[in-house]
């Protein structure tokens, strides 16, 4: 019996060794990649290496609201603030159940119109339409029949006048120059299909019109702790698969697609949980199959401020709704794994994804339960144990920092030796303390997930501290 | 032993990510002092020679072979940037041109110097020369050849910097093969960022669309896409030329286009039979050529224009039935003038309509 819990263990060992090191390399690459492209960002800035008139591509901003009557105003109000000025704005109320819609109206003094609508990617029908032209750019509000996030965002591009669109949260606000960031790319480079967005927890930040006032880390642990999950895990990730048209994740919060691409690859998919990244895997599979030269950018310099959530319970919710809609688009897209013909983002993007996000709570969690089975059958060097956790520990929280610093320096936001401090003690909590609670969550999040359905998902935000 | 092997390697690099960190940072601090140092430095200098040139005087030769050294480093190129900037700012304008004359030859041989440096490098030098020597209208040919080789670099920021510093020479030779070289592909440039240069090109624009159009089937068609466009926001007097863009059928569709929208922006009469014909093109493929056609009919009046456009709201194409729609709101055409449309049965036709004139409306109570 001893012999087989021991060949158990070496090749879980075995296992372990082989993950970490993947794990640990990726990390390192990604970090690398990521500080090294937002220190070259800042040099080529330093240098005028961008580019100085304003051109400007027509954008259709994309606002589907569910319920939002807290925030809509304060959000539509900060777009009317940016610094940009071809755009319209679309606000698509999903069959709201409070005064989402009645805020809108009269804040923006709108009236209803009969506008038809070109119905090129099937949605729920509207109920009513209005419209104003008093401010700087045409505000339209449509009011639809519920049916969810993605069906909003397919109401909107069937509306949307112009052929760019940007998706948007109607909790979130971007910042003044962030229209200009996103739209960079498809000035620099041909074929641009999509531009993701640089997300940041907002909390602690004090943002007016547009422009981020004071910054410091949040005074609660948990979004302390997610402003340094986000710069090591999102933004170096991101810039790292951007080198290689690699990425697979444009986040809701804050992306740009070209319209006549995305109606020709069927738009977002409204039985999807996470119907942004299933987006953006379907534009990869679509150009692919079709032979069309396409890019994914990341605009690491184009930032939507965002709340990180507060409370457990809604992080708990928010890494659930992430973790399902990550396995639905990889379920859904199985065809790209390890395929040649998807080139990079079959052979690594989709792989990395597969083994480090979508079954990494999994091997986790069973490196968890292995490790207390050893500890049971007195197989496990303790103090090596404990070393090898804690230079995990270490590896990671000072990856973490490099990432943050990199990104705080490269802006040129000034911290508070109080938030150093803060930086340096909760990235250790992170990694040896969120990541694994995370883990768990993400690994119980598939049960019971088809009962769950197409539902907006909902945290308790409160107003973003917008002038 | 392996496995502690790895560990201390994974050790080292955390050890060598912090001293990352912390020389970074250190150097970051310095930047701005060690810049503004070398501003203080650079400007007493400046400040001395400017004062020579008040007077009457002539920029020290000392000077010119301090500039020559120290302007090789970009850091201090960047400081001169700074210290020049107030200058041509404030009321001095004529004494810095004046000041820039006199140092053309080291300009001259830092253009040189810098066409072998990094692409980040030499794009920072083609910014400069477009901020001070060329926006000032200095005749400098010598540095006009040199940044044609800057265009050939493959770098965007480069070749931007370097064709916004030749538009502002206003020398149309060096902006042909400028945009010739701009052509071989290798570096992507949006057609946007042609136009617009070509557009703020500060010589002869009649004489640079006469040579550009003489050449005109010797570039691309993306470059090609961006003259018609600088054409068309520049003069209206090549009408008889862009009628034959229109009619090319060999032409690419976005050139035909361009040139439809050129007879939106000026009236041709000869162009209206063609741009009737492709508002009541049935075949679907031609809705592009349809949809602009209904947009630049909104100069051109008459009952047959009203009628075509009229028609075009019965069109299966909602951009096509969207455009006519602008075009007759743009003709003033009041709601018992469309009674047909409103009251008939084509419901699309209808709507469209409709929503027009209430849109029209909603823009009348907002001005």
């Amino acid at each position: 019996m001893m012999d087989a819990f021991k060949l158990f263990f070496i090749y879980v060992g075995i296992f372990f060794i082989l993950y970490m090191i993947g794990y640990a390399s990726f990390l390192f690459l990604s970090v690398t990649v990521g500080s090294s492209t937002l220190y070259q960002i800042k040099r080529r800035n330093w240098l005028k290496n961008e580019l100085l008139q304003d051109y400007y591509v027509p954008v259709s901003i994309l606002v589907p609201a569910h319920n939002e009557e807290v925030t809509i105003e304060t959000s539509i109000r900060s777009l009317l603030a940016l610094k940009y000025t071809l755009y319209e704005i679309i606000i698509v109320d999903d069959g709201s159940d409070d005064n989402t819609a009645k805020i809108l109206q009269e804040a923006f003094h709108m009236q209803q119109v009969s506008r038809p609508i070109q119905r090129k990617i099937s949605c729920q029908p509207e109920e009513a339409i209005f419209e104003t032209y008093q401010f700087k750019v045409p505000i339209t509000l449509i009011c639809k029949k519920k049916g969810g996030k993605a069906d909003a965002l397919n109401m909107g591009i069937n509306v949307a006048r112009y052929p760019y669109f940007i998706c948007m949260d109607a909790d979130s606000v971007l910042q003044f120059d962030s229209l200009e960031k996103i739209v960079r790319p498809v000035i620099e480079e041909g074929n641009i299909v999509a531009v993701g967005g640089s997300i940041r927890p907002c909390n602690g930040t004090e943002i007016q019109n547009g422009r981020v006032i004071s910054y410091s880390l949040p005074d609660k642990i948990l979004p302390c702790m997610q402003v340094l999950e986000y710069d090591r895990s999102f933004l170096a990730a991101r810039i790292l698969f951007d080198q290689f048209n690699g990425g697979i994740i444009i986040s809701g919060a804050f992306g740009l697609f070209k319209k006549s691409v995305v109606i020709d690859a069927g738009g977002y998919d409204s039985s999807m949980m996470g119907e942004d990244m299933e987006l953006v895997v379907k534009l990869h599979a679509f150009c692919r199959e079709h032979d069309i030269p396409y890019r994914i950018r990341y605009a690491s310099d184009a930032i939507c401020w965002t709340q990180a959530p507060e409370k457990w319970s809604d992080l708990f919710k928010q890494r659930r709704r992430w973790h399902i809609g990550l396995f639905q688009s990889m379920m859904r897209h199985r065809k790209m794994l390890m395929n040649p013909k998807y080139g990079m983002v079959g052979m690594i993007s989709y792989l990395y994804f597969l083994i480090y996000e979508l079954f990494s709570p999994y091997i986790e969690v069973f490196g968890l339960i292995t490790i207390v089975l050893a500890f049971a059958v007195d197989l496990i060097n303790v103090p090596f144990m404990i070393l090898f956790f804690a230079i995990y520990v270490v590896y990671s929280a000072i990856l973490s920092l490099t990432a943050f610093f990199a990104r705080i320096h490269t802006i040129d936001l000034k911290l508070t030796m109080r938030d150093v401090f803060k930086a340096f003690g909760l990235c250790i909590l992170e990694v040896g303390g969120m990541r694994w609670i995370l883990a768990w969550i993400r690994a119980t999040a598939l049960i019971g997930y088809k009962k769950k359905g197409r539902t907006w998902g909902k945290i308790e935000r409160k107003q973003i501290k917008f002038k | 032993m392996g496995i502690e092997k790895m560990i201390y390697i994974y050790g080292a690099i955390c050890f060598s990510m912090i001293v990352f960190n912390v020389v970074y940072n250190v150097l970051l601090k310095r930047r701005e002092p060690r810049l503004t140092r070398r501003c203080e430095e650079i400007e007493k200098k400046v400040e001395s020679q400017l004062k020579a040139i008040r007077a009457g005087g002539t920029v020290a030769p000392e000077h010119l072979i301090d500039l020559q050294r120290r302007l090789r480093r970009i850091n201090n190129l960047i400081a001169f940037d700074r210290v020049l900037k107030p200058i041509f700012e404030g009321n001095y304008e004529e004494i810095g041109k004046g000041y820039l004359r006199q140092i053309q030859p080291v300009i001259l041989s830092l253009a040189v110097r810098y066409q072998k440096r990094d692409n980040m490098q030499a794009a920072y030098f083609s910014y400069f020369l477009s901020r001070y020597t060329a926006k000032r209208q200095m005749p400098m040919d010598s540095v006009q050849d040199i940044l044609l080789e800057y265009v050939k670099k493959d770098n965007l920021y480069c070749r931007v910097n370097a064709l916004q510093a030749l538009y502002a020479f206003g020398n149309i030779e060096h902006i042909v093969t400028a945009l010739r070289i701009q052509d071989d592909g290798k570096v992507f440039l949006h057609e946007k960022i042609l136009t617009e240069g070509l557009l703020s090109f500060t010589g002869n624009h009649d004489e640079l669309i006469r040579r550009l159009w003489k050449n005109l089937d010797t570039f691309s068609e993306h470059t090609q896409l961006a003259i018609l466009n600088y054409i068309r926001f520049q003069t209206g007097v090549y009408a008889k030329e862009m009628f034959a863009v229109m009619q090319d059928e060999t032409r690419g569709k976005e050139l035909r286009l361009s040139a439809i929208r050129y007879f939106g922006r000026y009236f041709y009469e000869p162009a209206l039979e063609p741009l009737l014909a492709f508002v009541l093109e049935k075949d679907p493929s031609y809705w592009e050529y349809a949809t602009v056609s209904a947009s630049a009919l909104a100069r051109y009046s008459g009952e047959r224009v009203i009628d075509a456009l009229k028609e075009a709201l019965h069109s299966s194409n909602w951009y096509v039935r969207y455009s006519a729609a602008l075009s007759l709101d743009a003709h003033q055409v009041n709601y018992t003038d469309l009674i047909d449309v409103v009251a008939g049965n084509d419901r699309y036709a209808r709507e469209m309509i409709t929503y027009r004139l209430e849109t029209r409306e909603l823009q009348k109570a907002s001005v």
